[in-house]
């Protein structure tokens, strides 16, 4: 097999494989890739050579690991997780990601198929209408700067608060959607101002609004499922996948300039620009710490608008209740952060760029009604492919800090992908396939045509035979809404 | 004085990269500045009926074309606007500490029925970002995380 890296990767079973701290001068630990010899085989050298300079960053716990979507990113690489010790260990924007807590929410209903197809058109213009999308969208939640502070402080509690969602919502989401030590004194003016406008809008590039059918043949576990509120009757669900906007890239970019001075004083070096970090016990690793909680709070409140949002136009549409219409949350889970969390042992941070939270059955840190079943996990493919819905696993806990795969992953550049193919033909092709979709922009369409992306089905047999999550659903788009 | 810019492929597979080049700085100012324009919308969808005059100081030419990036990157979300076009000046202090930039920014507010909307640019990285110059040619590579 030819990999895309001169450094040696020994194989350890059929979906893992090491690379030995031999391999770079300056690795503590070694790295691990949970790939198939295919997908491994296809992945870029910048997964090689990043995963490596993370398995070399101070404070650095048994390994540095890449899920099978992995691909070169910023310092990290897209897949990327890595635990450190809190006493004596970093931490790293670059390991977060720009986008803080970017992440997938699940919203279920009692629609089936043949009750939303007749009224699709309508319900995909009034969820385009509600749910701003593309350059510069504006949210309609209007804010004061204390206000603002708020919803950094509460996260989607504010948002509920407000009306903007149900009480029983926060249960069924990660941390309840709401980190502790969100401290806004260390955010900047910049980043209020990129953010107070932004409060229930998708963005644009990889972000999307998906309305999504679950049928019976894609069930794999039905009583998992049903645990979820999935019948697989051909029933409607709605994914939306989203981060924290304007906002939490101007923290990251603010605290990577801290980070690349703080990194002098205290005698860091990194093989990367990009990883910049500092010690998580210092003033400057503690200022990154509350101020990445804010932007992962206000992620988790955007989010939560987009979901009152939604519920509002399945309700306008359908001309009922959102309760009557069974629109309870499934779930919703980051997949770009950095989180204190015990395993056996003892506390690590645990950095996940990419990379979703995978908590295995029994985690006191699950709600009463997952508690048995494992955390749901929620994986996005292409707009043109599907998703899948998945549950963590105890052996995860063990094995990857109780961590799995984000999405598929991109195989081709934007710009090769525009080449490639035509927004507007991709519309016109789409909805022959029975995907209606509403974009902003034709040319940020193109980019995200289901070619440039990883088979998403490889990637998830890669993780449930490597143990890390099990299969529960796989989620096929009706209709999609993009910047 | 001229400038010129081309996207670059396989720099950045999720995101955004250019490289843009001058026969001066200026030139090499207008050239990146027009890359990140044309990569929010189509400048020449983009109305002229906003304006604001940018002011800016850093120490490096690679720090204050970084910054000034970014502050554009700022605009466009802070006043949810777009860019008709920018002129930009660019000169050093007289006691050669630092550099200086002033710009004349012209656009509009997004408005999606009107404008060709491209990327939603969240920032600029210093992922293989440099800029060099070679007599008094300048070159800027540039990766744009979107």
């Amino acid at each position: 097999m030819t990999l895309n890296t001169d450094m040696q990767v020994n194989r350890i079973d059929d979906y893992l494989w090491e690379i030995p701290p031999s391999e770079k001068a300056g690795m503590l630990v070694p790295a691990r890739i949970y790939a198939s010899s295919a997908i491994l085989g296809a992945m870029d050298r910048g997964v090689f050579d990043q995963v490596t300079n993370v398995a070399c960053l101070p404070g650095i716990h048994r390994y540095a690991l890449c899920m099978p979507d992995g691909h070169w990113g910023y310092g990290f690489p897209i897949g990327g997780v890595a635990a450190f010790d809190p006493e004596d260990g970093i931490i790293s924007p670059g390991g977060v990601g720009y986008d803080i807590n970017c992440g997938m929410r699940l919203i279920r209903t009692d629609l089936t198929l043949s009750e939303v197809q007749p009224k699709l058109e309508l319900l995909m213009t009034e969820l385009f209408r509600r749910v701003p999308a593309g350059v510069g969208s504006r949210g309609f939640v209007n804010m004061t700067r204390r206000e603002f502070r708020e919803v950094m402080r509460q996260g989607a509690g504010w948002c509920i608060a407000r009306g903007y969602g149900w009480p029983d919502d926060l249960e069924r989401i990660e941390e309840r959607g709401c980190l502790e030590g969100a401290d806004p004194t260390h955010v900047t003016d910049y980043a209020i101002e990129r953010g107070i406008n932004q409060l229930g809008t998708l963005g644009s590039g990889n972000h999307y609004l998906e309305v999504q059918v679950v049928s019976e043949k894609h069930l794999f576990d039905r009583e998992t499922a049903a645990a979820m509120g999935l019948t697989g009757r051909d029933q409607i669900v709605v994914m939306v996948h989203c981060g924290s906007r304007g906002f939490g890239h101007q923290v990251a970019s603010d605290y990577l300039k801290v980070f690349e001075k703080a990194m002098r004083r205290y005698g860091i070096s990194v093989k990367d620009q990009q990883l910049a970090c500092a010690p998580f016990r210092s003033p400057e690793g503690q200022d990154y710490f509350g101020a990445m909680n804010c932007a992962a709070n206000t992620a988790f409140a955007n989010r939560q608008v987009i979901t009152h949002q939604i519920r509002e136009a399945f309700a306008a549409v359908f001309d009922s209740t959102p309760h009557a219409l069974g629109m309870q949350l499934i779930y919703d889970v980051a997949h770009n952060i950095a989180k204190v969390e015990r395993y056996g042992d003892g506390e690590w941070l645990v950095h996940r760029k990419g990379a979703t939270r995978a908590f295995g059955p029994g985690s006191p840190e699950l709600p009463d009604c997952y508690r048995a079943i494992g955390q749901p996990v929620i994986c996005g493919g292409s707009m043109e492919t599907g998703s899948y819905l998945l549950v963590g696993t105890n052996r995860a806990m063990h094995d990857t800090f109780g961590s799995t795969m984000h999405g598929s992953g991109r195989t081709m550049s934007r710009a090769q992908a525009k080449r490639t193919v035509r927004g507007e033909q991709l519309l016109r092709d789409m909805k022959q396939h029975g995907i209606l979709v509403k974009a902003v922009s034709m040319s940020g369409l193109a980019e995200e045509a289901g070619l440039a992306y990883k088979n998403i089905s490889e990637v998830v047999h890669t993780v449930e035979q490597a143990g890390i999550t099990k299969k529960v659903a796989e989620l096929k788009p009706i209709g999609n809404i993009k910047g | 004085m001229s400038g010129t810019f081309r996207f670059l492929d396989e720099i950045a597979v999720a995101d955004m990269a250019f490289e843009a080049e001058g026969d001066s700085l200026p030139a090499l100012f207008d050239a990146a500045t027009q890359a990140l324009l044309e990569s929010l919308a189509d400048p020449a969808t983009v109305a002229q009926t906003w304006q604001q005059t940018v002011n800016m100081e850093e120490p490096d030419i690679e720090t204050l074309l970084f910054e000034w990036l970014n502050r554009l990157v700022y605009l466009k979300d802070a006043q949810a606007v777009v860019f008709h076009h920018a002129t930009v000046a660019v000169h050093a202090r007289p006691d050669h500490s630092a550099w200086r930039l002033h710009a004349e920014l012209v656009g509009a507010p997004v408005d999606q029925t009107t404008q060709d909307l491209r990327s939603d640019v969240k920032g600029v990285t210093k992922h293989l970002y440099e800029v060099t110059q070679t007599g008094t040619s300048w070159k800027a590579r540039v990766v744009l995380d979107v």
